[in-house]
This record gives structure tokens, C-alpha cells and sequence, in this order.
């Protein structure tokens, strides 16, 4: 690792922005490859899997619709349409691949005749609005505590944030969801506990919706936010400790500089790796965010999911995916957008 | 040399700690069953019940014993984890060191593979793939686990042995005209034996989380009783809003005491054998 530390001179600040953008152009390239291997994988799963579940699913509708009603005619006519069941594996893919990127994801099987895309849409804020605070909240404080341990290494702060987050990182968020239901919800009776909103009122935007919904956002906001902490002050704690022992630090402290500063260099060198975490960690941390969703029938993309796969309704579940590793995937862009801007090494055309 | 590996360890108090708990539930997982012998799946009158004499630990809805529940999904969470991680093990093993001593094109092509595996949300793929299959047994969800958590554990073999391949020693090895498979046998996997294992206790630890996971999704094993499973069967009966807290809090306790133990084992590892985390 190098040190970061360079001097500007005139004609190196000109070319700040090549190197970023060269950088970041990269990683747009590397990411939409891998979301294309994404998107083939979702597309060849149920055609590759022995018993093909989509042609199960397709005789099984025209089994029905022999002896039955217009509506599940019209569904199996709409889904061999969209499936294009009968044309060649190529043109299947290739129309796969453009109606996914022009939003068009099919049809519905449960909710016939309306759209997957019209579907998804409503729930995505509700999973959002859950995952993207709980997620930074948690980076930032389990960040703070694991540099704080380190800082302090071998004191009792050290050893109870380490214990403390060795057992806390290992509880599923989902779990420590039904202790808090349970404890809070059941026992105590001071949060409800279930849904985003209660049954009953119709989200708007008034003082009073707001309370109700934030009163359903405390739990699953804080199980998330407790059991994602525990692993980043893990890591952070070991990070800051080899910076503390790498070269430039004990250099440094031989220079006589103080403490705290040599802590600053050491924290701010620690973040990166962090960051890179941070964008990797999104997939986990989106499984484990719909699951805290099932067991708080929270309405979000999570609930959704569960109920889709409980009905087999491939072109919804096919749909959700695509949404969902986009999403993580332009994420991961945003991540590498801002490591880009904190990381001179990139700035500057140094790193690889 | 294995002496000069274990005692150190045996010093450490929290790697002690970390192995008694997991050795504790191992031994629930492999003998509790041939001691308790209350079948996991007769239903019973008596159901719902909180712990009592005739069921420590209580009744699920169809009046099955939580223990004896408790005790086979154990076994099979451990089965499951342990079958993914030696399936991560082989697989982040054969790329890592393919890669590390073929380099050129063959690096270049796994790594690429590597990277794209890494980014690639394995949890969804995981679900995904499990959505479309019908019956899963245990195994078929060890794979399906297995498959998605070796591309870290590849990258670091990949760098490890790169550094330990600019030695005299595997230079010496080379003139002497070591085959590629001998080479890494001899020279090379002795150096990463400590990491590969920290590793595969990673790798079983995160096979436990992947089958909770799943299973809560309602695609876990389609057979058989697991420590998601018992989960997922509370959930569905709304045992949480119900209070019966003797049904999903066991489990629970269950896979935390065995994930952190695994933690606690390779992270006192690490501290031991690594000399810029000893504690001074």
C-alpha cells in the first residue's frame, strides 16, 4: 500500500478527472458484463433445470383451460407469447434481454392480467426506505466503534466492543426481528408488530400517517441496523490495528507526532477497504433485509417475493430479480463512485 | 510442526471458549438424537405447550417435540454447512491456485469468473435457483450454498501463493523440474493449510446463515428438519405474535451459538497466527 501522499504540481491538477473517469468507466463496463451474466442466468435457470418448471407450469394451465373459463385461456394465449415458448432459445434470450431493458417484465400468473413491472413498483420505496438507512446507519456506527476499539486496543472498551460484536454480528437480522416482535411488540406491548402502516389507514402524506408508520419502522430498522453492526466493527477494529502497525504509522511515531493524528492517518487509510466492503456486502445484506421483511409482513419487495414464490408465479419472481440485482449492481457504481472521489490514488491515475 | 500449531492455541482463552461451545453443539447435533429418542415428527395431543417435565422444551402447533426437533436440525444444519463449505473449499482451492500457478490467459479467464461471482448477489442467485426446484434435498442445498462463497477465499489463495512463489525455495523447486501438481502439493498448499482452514470454518459458518436463510424464504430442504426449517414452520404459524417464544427462540439461539463459535475459532486463529494481531 503506498502512502497517498503526492505533490500537486500544475500540470498533474489539470488532469485530475482523466484517470476517474477512466477508472469509473472500467468498472461500468465490468458491472454491466456481470449483470448480463446475471440477467442469463435468471433466463436459462427454469429452460436449463430438468422437468423445466415453465413448461410444467404452461401445461398445467392448458390442462386447466381445456375445461375452462375464458379468463385462464387468456393467461396461458399471454404467457406462451411472452415465453415464446415455441421459437428458437436465441430469439427467446434476445427478447428476454430488450423487454427487460425497455421495463416490459411480463405478466403476472396470480394477479392476471396485470403487469409484473406495475406491481413491483408500489413496493420498492417501502424496501428502500428500510434497507439504505438501516445499511449506512449501520456502516457508520459499527465503523466508529470498531476504530474506537482498536484506538483503545486491549482496554476494556476493546474487549467488550469485540465480544459484544463477535456474538451480535452472528444473529440473522431476521432473528433478533422475532425477539424484538416478541419483547417489544407482544410482551410489553409498546410497538405494533406488524406491517409498515396499521390496517386500515391509506398512506398520505399527514403528521399522523407519518408517526404510525414510523412507529412500524422502529423494529425492523433496528434489528437490521444492530446485527449488520457488528461485523463492520469487526473489521474495521482489524483494519485500523495493521495500519497502526504498518510502516508509515511507526514511522511517524518515532517522528514524535501524536497519538491521535498517527489514529486519523490510520482511520482515513482503514475507510477504503471498508467502502469496497460496503459495496460487496449489498447482495447479503439485501437477502437478509427481505427475510426481516416476511417476518414483519413488511410490505416492501421482500413480502412480495415470499408471496410469489409460495404461488409459483415465475414471471413476478423473474421480474423482482432483474429489479433487485440491477439495483445492487447500480449501487455498486454508486459505491465505486464515491471510493473514486475519497481515494487520491484513483484520483491521480496511481492505483493499478 | 502440528504440536508447534495447536499449542498457542490451546493458550488462548477465547479459542478455547469458541471450540468448547462449538464441540458442545456438535455433540447435541451427533449423539442428543441416540439419547433422546422422541421422534422429531409424531404428532401429539398436547400441542402448544410450554417446556414441561414430559417436553423440555415444549410443543410446536401439530404437538411435536421442540427438542427432539431441536436436536436433528442441528445435526442437519451442520451437515448442510459443512458439505457447502468443503464444496467452497475445493472449488476456491482449484481457482486459486490454478490461477496463481498457470498465470496469462487462464489467470486472467478465473479471475474474471472470480470477480463476476463476487459482485454477483449470491444470496438472490441462491434463491433463485432454489425457487425453480421442486424437491430440495439436503445436499442439493449444500450445493447450491457451496457454489456462491469461494471467489474471497480464491482471490486470497490466488495472492498468497503469488508471494510465496517469488521464494528461492519454489524457484529451486522449478529448476529441479517439479510438475505444476507437484510443485503445489509440496511447495505451496503447506503454506496456505492455515488460511484454508480459518477459511473452511468461515465457510461452514456461512453454509449455517444460507440454509437459515433460505428455509425462512420457505426454499430450504423440502425433507428432513433443519435449524431453519424450525424456523421458518414458526413463523408460518405466527408463533412470534402468538408468544410462543420456547418455539422460535431455541433455534435461534442455536445457529447464533454455532456461527459465533466458528467466528470466535477463526478470528483467535488469525490472532494467533498472524503476528500483527498478537496481542502484545
Amino acid at each position: 500500500m503506498g502512502t497517498g501522499s503526492q505533490t500537486l504540481t500544475g500540470s498533474e491538477n489539470k488532469m485530475t478527472l482523466k484517470p476517474m473517469f477512466k477508472f469509473l468507466a472500467k468498472r461500468f463496463i465490468f458491472l454491466l458484463i456481470t449483470y448480463i451474466v446475471a440477467t442469463t442466468i435468471v433466463f436459462i435457470l427454469p429452460r436449463a433445470i430438468p422437468g423445466n418448471p415453465l413448461a410444467q407450469i404452461l401445461s398445467n394451465l392448458s390442462r386447466i383451460a381445456q375445461a375452462n373459463p375464458e379468463a385462464i385461456r387468456a393467461v396461458e394465449k399471454a404467457l406462451m407469447k411472452e415465453f415464446n415458448v415455441d421459437k428458437p432459445i436465441f430469439v427467446q434470450y434476445s427478447n428476454f434481454i430488450v423487454k427487460a431493458l425497455s421495463g416490459d417484465l411480463g405478466t403476472s400468473i396470480t394477479y392476471y392480467p396485470r403487469k409484473v413491472i406495475d406491481l413491483i413498483v408500489p413496493v420498492i420505496p417501502w424496501t428502500l426506505l428500510l434497507l439504505l438507512p438501516a445499511t449506512l446507519v449501520a456502516w457508520i456506527l459499527g465503523n466508529t466503534l470498531g476504530a474506537i476499539a482498536a484506538y483503545r486496543r486491549n482496554s476494556w472498551i476493546d474487549k467488550g466492543v469485540l465480544t459484544s460484536s463477535l456474538i451480535v454480528s452472528q444473529i440473522p437480522y431476521y432473528w433478533l426481528g422475532m425477539i424484538f416482535i416478541f419483547l417489544f411488540g407482544v410482551r410489553l406491548g409498546w410497538l405494533p408488530v406488524q406491517g409498515a402502516y396499521s390496517q386500515g389507514t391509506i398512506p398520505s402524506l399527514s403528521w399522523n400517517f407519518f408517526i404510525d408508520a414510523f412507529k412500524h419502522y422502529l423494529m425492523p430498522f433496528a434489528s437490521i441496523v444492530i446485527s449488520a453492526m457488528g461485523g463492520w466493527a469487526i473489521g474495521m477494529r482489524v483494519m485500523v490495528v495493521y495500519e497502526l502497525g504498518s510502516d508509515y504509522a511507526l514511522f511517524s511515531e518515532y517522528l514524535g507526532m501524536k497519538d491521535k493524528r498517527i489514529f486519523k492517518y490510520a482511520f482515513r487509510n482503514s475507510l477504503l477497504p471498508q467502502i469496497t466492503g460496503l459495496a460487496l456486502s449489498l447482495g447479503g445484506v439485501l437477502g437478509g433485509a427481505l427475510i426481516t421483511e416476511i417476518v414483519f409482513n413488511y410490505p416492501g419487495t421482500g413480502f412480495l417475493l415470499f408471496k410469489s414464490l409460495t404461488t409459483l408465479d415465475y414471471p413476478m419472481i423473474q421480474g423482482i430479480f432483474v429489479i433487485l440485482i440491477a439495483s445492487i449492481y447500480l449501487a455498486n457504481f454508486i459505491v465505486d463512485f464515491l471510493y473514486a472521489l475519497i481515494d487520491p490514488r484513483i484520483r491521480l491515475g496511481q492505483g493499478e | 510442526m502440528f504440536a508447534t500449531m495447536i499449542r498457542p492455541l490451546l493458550k488462548n482463552r477465547k479459542f478455547i471458549i469458541g471450540i468448547s461451545i462449538f464441540l458442545l453443539f456438535l455433540m447435541l447435533g451427533v449423539l442428543g438424537p441416540i439419547f433422546y429418542r422422541v421422534d422429531p415428527t409424531e404428532m401429539t395431543w398436547d400441542y402448544e405447550q410450554p417446556p414441561s417435565k414430559s417436553h423440555p422444551l415444549g410443543t410446536d402447533t401439530y404437538g411435536r417435540d421442540i427438542l427432539a426437533q431441536l436436536l436433528y436440525g442441528i445435526r442437519a444444519s451442520l451437515y448442510i454447512g459443512f458439505l457447502a463449505a468443503i464444496i467452497s473449499l475445493i472449488i476456491g482451492t482449484l481457482v486459486g491456485s490454478l490461477s496463481a500457478v498457470k498465470r496469462g490467459i487462464v489467470d486472467d479467464t478465473l479471475m474474471a469468473i472470480t470477480n463476476i461471482v463476487l459482485t454477483t448477489p449470491s444470496i438472490l442467485i441462491a434463491i433463485l435457483i432454489a425457487s425453480y426446484l421442486r424437491i430440495r434435498s439436503m445436499e442439493i442445498v449444500a450445493i447450491i450454498l457451496g457454489l456462491f462463497q469461494w471467489p474471497w477465499f480464491a482471490r486470497a489463495i490466488r495472492a498468497q501463493l503469488m508471494s510465496v512463489m517469488s521464494r528461492e525455495y519454489v524457484y529451486l523447486s522449478i529448476m529441479a523440474g517439479y510438475s505444476d501438481l507437484k510443485l503445489v502439493i509440496e511447495d505451496l498448499l503447506p503454506t496456505i493449510a492455515t488460511y484454508a482452514f480459518m477459511s473452511f470454518v468461515l465457510f461452514i459458518n456461512g453454509g449455517i446463515m444460507g440454509e437459515a436463510g433460505l428455509s425462512l424464504i420457505g426454499l430450504g430442504p423440502t425433507r428432513g428438519i433443519s435449524l431453519g426449517l424450525m424456523l421458518q414452520w414458526a413463523v408460518l404459524m405466527e408463533a412470534v405474535r402468538r408468544g410462543l417464544w420456547w418455539w422460535f427462540v431455541p433455534p435461534g439461539i442455536a445457529i447464533v451459538a454455532l456461527t459465533a463459535s466458528l467466528l470466535v475459532i477463526s478470528t483467535t486463529m488469525d490472532e494467533v497466527f498472524n503476528p500483527r494481531l498478537r496481542e502484545e
